[in-house]
């Protein structure tokens, strides 16, 4: 089992930080969203065990968050958000160093940071000292020493900072390989919402500390909204005014098209009697996919 | 075909639970104090009184060897503790254990905390203390060298010099004074140096104010004591402290009239009050921010 949590409440003095946290993640590549403030690092420092949390109970890979922190971060892999390296070492001396401080023996530790560097794209500058790195280059050095022991489960804090897109497509596609292994579970918390669409087929949104929608992407984007795209011959005015009325949301493209985001309860039927009724021609009625964006946005009350 | 291309592979090994998780960053931190440009040379400066006083122990016996009549010789080359205290509470010894300090100690914390790289530690199986234990090992292993390493030569070298067991049996206790106050001397000097550079994220910053504090305190009480002439300024300085209780634990006269108690009392105050620090400035649960 990768991750469960039950009713899990933490609060710093007065501020409730995570306020009855219910989840239960198996597998896959999992995208952890939510707002600044919305609890996610607390959430990771109570997964990597180190906050205690006031009330509720959880398991990481089968260990008790409370009691067995030490094993959990033994098979946890983590790659922080901000840059992080010691000088004067080079790319192999130090994935290996990390790989030795999981608990790897010594040699092994050596060889496989040779494998991992090779792996996310930095081997021919694995004997580069780390300060002369590009900032692309030490994003994928995180990378390296969080996958150095091999974990079971991955925890990636903005993994795509600071890349160039070819960069930032090169460690999407290293990220969603490692997912796709079944034995390897990765969470991913990111604000660039692209990337965790690109990953992630299971996502969990936090806002105010509390689980404000979690669920299978596809299942998320069809509960929210229907997303319709509409192309209208006549004066549309009248018409889009009273298609908000029904509880759409409307969004006109540069090319003069009609997103329309209907609320899961109103018939699509109601938006072809309101054209007749306000004289309007529907040239075009497609079904379309409503991105991530807007069920985070529906999620944490924003427009 | 490229690893690159083989796509991710598991490792097939089996993690270990290791007794001394800390024993990777002292070996990685030796490794990377050696690589200093400056350090290299510092160390083995600091070696140099070690290697005079060995030659006095030898000198000291063909001396009496050959029974040269020399005037003052025997004063001056008498193997005794007033001898080890010589080499451990000399001046020129405890100013190169602080350059050894300044060099290998400035930035062993400074350094990640500037680098972020605490996250990376204590996201790991590791505590706090297992960190701190890795640090302070680093220094204790360059403190130790040039401390109860040559003392333990020096009691060796006298026995064999001498060919007798006379010298430990005048002075039984000197084994344990060599090792007790060798002990005192690196505990001190580790929790000093960590808590100094746990102070910032930058080593230049850490190196000058190790420094200077120990400098600074020594012409504290410089001042004071030629103003007053009262001794127990002494406890002002670090170095006359250490050097306080370097005679009590070779039982020779101390250089100020003052208990000995006083300066050990001081100098693990310090020691109490840099773990306090250290304590308040690592923390484990700030790694994701």
């Amino acid at each position: 089992m990768g991750i469960e949590l039950k009713d899990i409440r933490f609060s710093y003095g007065r501020v409730q930080a995570l306020d009855g946290i219910d989840i239960r993640l198996e597998g896959g590549a999992v995208g952890l969203l939510g707002p600044n403030g919305a609890g996610k690092s607390t959430l990771l420092k109570i997964m990597l065990g180190f906050l205690r949390p006031d009330q509720g109970e959880g398991r990481v890979l089968d260990h008790d968050i409370r009691t067995e922190q030490t094993l959990i971060r033994r098979r946890v892999g983590y790659m922080p958000e901000n840059d992080c390296f010691i000088p004067g070492m080079d790319a192999v001396t130090f994935t290996a160093y990390f790989g030795e401080l999981s608990g790897m023996p010594r040699q092994e530790a050596m060889k496989r940071a040779h494998d991992v560097l090779f792996y996310v794209g930095l081997g021919e500058s694995r004997y580069r000292q780390l300060e002369t790195y590009s900032a692309g280059m030490k994003q994928r050095l995180k990378l390296a020493q969080a996958i150095v022991h091999d974990p079971k489960l991955l925890f990636l804090d903005e993994p795509t900072n600071n890349l160039d897109p070819q960069g930032r497509k090169e460690i999407l596609e290293l990220i969603l390989e490692i997912s796709s292994k079944k034995d390897i579970q990765v969470l991913i918390s990111s604000h660039i919402l692209p990337d965790i669409e690109f990953i992630c087929s299971y996502v969990v949104i936090l806002n105010k500390g509390r689980v404000a929608a979690k669920g299978e992407l596809a299942n998320l984007r069809e509960a929210s909204f229907r997303l319709f795209e509409l192309k209208v011959k006549g004066e549309p005015a009248r018409f889009l005014e009273r298609i908000r009325a029904l509880g759409c949301k409307v969004e006109e493209t540069e090319d003069m098209i009609l997103k329309v985001y209907m609320p899961p309860q109103l018939e699509r039927k109601a938006i072809f009697q309101t054209a007749v009724e306000e004289r309007i021609q529907v040239r075009q009625f497609l079904k379309s996919q409503t991105s991530l964006e807007d069920v985070f946005a529906k999620a944490v009350g924003v427009d | 075909m490229p690893i690159a291309e083989r796509g991710y592979i598991h490792w097939d090994g089996e993690l270990l639970e290791r007794r001394r998780p800390w024993l990777p960053i002292t070996r990685q931190g030796i490794r990377l104090a050696f690589k200093r440009k400056y350090f290299k040379f510092s160390f083995f400066v600091s070696l140099v009184p070690a290697f005079g006083f060995l030659v006095g122990i030898y000198a000291a016996e063909k001396i009496q060897d050959f029974k040269l009549k020399i005037e003052g010789v025997s004063t001056i080359l008498q193997v005794n503790p007033g001898f080890f205290r010589a080499y451990f509470a000399g001046d020129f010894l405890l100013f190169m254990m602080l350059m050894l300090m300044v060099l290998s100690g400035a930035g062993l914390i400074a350094d990640e905390l500037r680098h972020n790289a605490l996250q990376l530690y204590f996201a790991r199986p590791l505590t706090k203390k297992d960190y701190f234990m890795g640090k302070a090992a680093i220094l204790v292993f360059f403190l130790s060298l040039v401390t109860v390493v040559p003392g333990l030569v020096f009691i060796i070298c006298k026995l064999i010099f001498s060919g007798s067991f006379r010298f430990l049996a005048d002075y039984p206790w000197i084994g344990l004074s060599v090792i007790g106050f060798s002990a005192l001397v690196t505990a001190f000097f580790s929790f000093y140096t960590l808590m100094i550079s746990s102070v910032s994220k930058n080593r230049r910053y850490t190196a000058i104010l190790l420094f200077t504090i120990y400098i600074f305190s020594d012409v504290l009480f410089g001042i004071f004591y030629a103003s007053f002439r009262n001794p127990y300024f002494a406890l002002l300085s670090i170095k006359a402290n250490l050097q306080q209780v370097g005679a009590a634990f070779f039982n020779v006269k101390a250089p100020y009239a003052v208990s000995w108690i006083y300066s050990l009392a001081v100098l693990l105050t310090l020691c109490a009050v840099s773990a306090f620090i250290l304590h308040k400035r690592v923390k484990g649960v700030e790694v994701i921010k």
